[in-house]
């Protein structure tokens, strides 16, 4: 086992769990899985539904859900509700950017998920996870309110599953390194090139050129 | 105040007359279509001319342009305008034949403001250059589109798509 810390000195997590990340993972996990601030982001029919399981007749609320916030940066989970179009998906991933860790994906209906009936359309994106990573897939044409929330449902599974723990890392496994700098699978160099030391981004783009 | 809707009271036939004496042979194959409208053809050339002549018609001026059509009959593209009148409470559809690998057509949005917009579109999707309109850019697909989706010999290239 490489020492996490040696490769990353600034890391803000345990290595092993103990006492304090196992209460700690605990009440963090009920508070973030129990009040989720989902994001305005109704693009078609689905925001019908979205909606509808707002109001009183299905009432998110009863799940701590329900506050839907009109700007990324103070939301959490984004409800993608409807088809992505070409046209839409770079303001779709800024977006996803501009929220605040951490943050999940729902990925609402069956536009959003594959393209839907809209598959072969000439300015349809064939799936919202091309374009930012989902946590959730909600089938449904459009999915009714208890689809929504059975999907919310699992999510809140998810987060529940989330700790402060460092994943383990084993020696030279410089891709799960690499992924907990943050860098992504194209920061690797390919397997004999690398000599001790884990390739930057700079390296990498300068091998491309 | 206003315009009270259908207070000229013609029959198609009689507003049909009346127009064919007015423009003669500027609208080809004046015809009637149960139940509302007027349907002819005009020259590409004519059509900003006829339009303007029909907005200033008086009493029966076709006041408000509803849409801009452009259809592709693979042969030729057609540009389709839908005036409508609110004194007759009539309709009136100009078909106007424009050439598929030249498409340009003359724009008629100095005379309907309306029009702008829809020229746009029928721009973006089918291809036809509107002379004289004061910003003709893509209205529905991004900028950088390649091709122009709804003719019929269109083909969806990659460089369109760059997320998949």
């Amino acid at each position: 086992m490489a020492r996490v810390m040696d490769h990353y000195p600034k890391l803000e997590r345990f290595e092993h769990p103990n006492i304090v990340t196992t209460t700690a993972d605990l009440v963090f996990n009920w508070a973030r899985s129990r009040s989720i601030f989902p994001f305005t982001y109704g693009i078609a029919c689905c925001a019908i539904e979205m909606l509808s399981s707002g109001f009183a007749r299905f009432d998110i609320a009863r799940f701590g859900w329900e506050v839907f916030r009109p700007t990324p940066r103070q939301c959490d989970l984004m409800i993608v509700a409807g088809t992505v179009n070409e046209k839409m998906a770079p303001v779709l991933k800024r977006l996803y950017d501009q929220m605040s860790e951490p943050k999940w994906v729902i990925s609402m209906g069956a536009c959003a998920t594959s393209g839907g009936p809209f598959y072969d359309g000439y300015n349809v994106v064939n799936g919202v996870d091309k374009i930012v990573p989902v946590d959730v897939y909600i089938p449904g044409c459009p999915p009714r309110p208890e689809a929504l929330f059975h999907g919310m449902l699992q999510l809140q599974k998810k987060i529940q599953k989330m700790s402060f723990v460092a994943p383990r890392i084993d020696e030279g496994d410089e891709l799960a390194l690499a992924s907990l700098r943050g860098e992504g699978e194209r920061a690797v160099a390919p397997a004999g090139q690398t000599d001790g030391r884990l390739p930057t981004n700079a390296a990498e783009s300068q091998e491309v050129q | 105040m206003g315009i009270e809707i259908g207070a000229v009271k013609l029959t198609l036939d009689e507003l049909g007359t009346r127009l064919q004496g007015e423009f003669g042979d500027d609208l080809v194959d004046l015809r009637v279509q149960e139940p509302d409208t007027l349907v002819a053809r005009v020259d590409r050339h004519k059509l900003h001319a006829v339009a303007a002549k029909l907005k200033g018609l008086g009493e029966i001026a076709y006041d408000s342009c509803n849409f801009v059509a452009a259809v592709d009959y693979v042969t030729h593209l057609e540009t389709v305008y839908h005036l409508y009148s609110y004194s007759t409470n009539t309709y009136i559809e100009l078909h106007v034949e424009i050439d598929r690998d030249n498409a340009v057509c003359d724009t008629i949005c100095d005379i309907y403001p309306a029009a702008n917009w829809h020229e746009r579109e029928a721009w973006d999707m089918m291809g036809v250059r509107f002379e004289g309109h004061p910003d003709l850019r893509r209205i529905l697909l991004k900028d950088d589109w390649i091709g122009h989706p709804l003719r019929k010999d269109y083909v969806d290239l990659v460089e369109n798509h760059p997320n998949v």
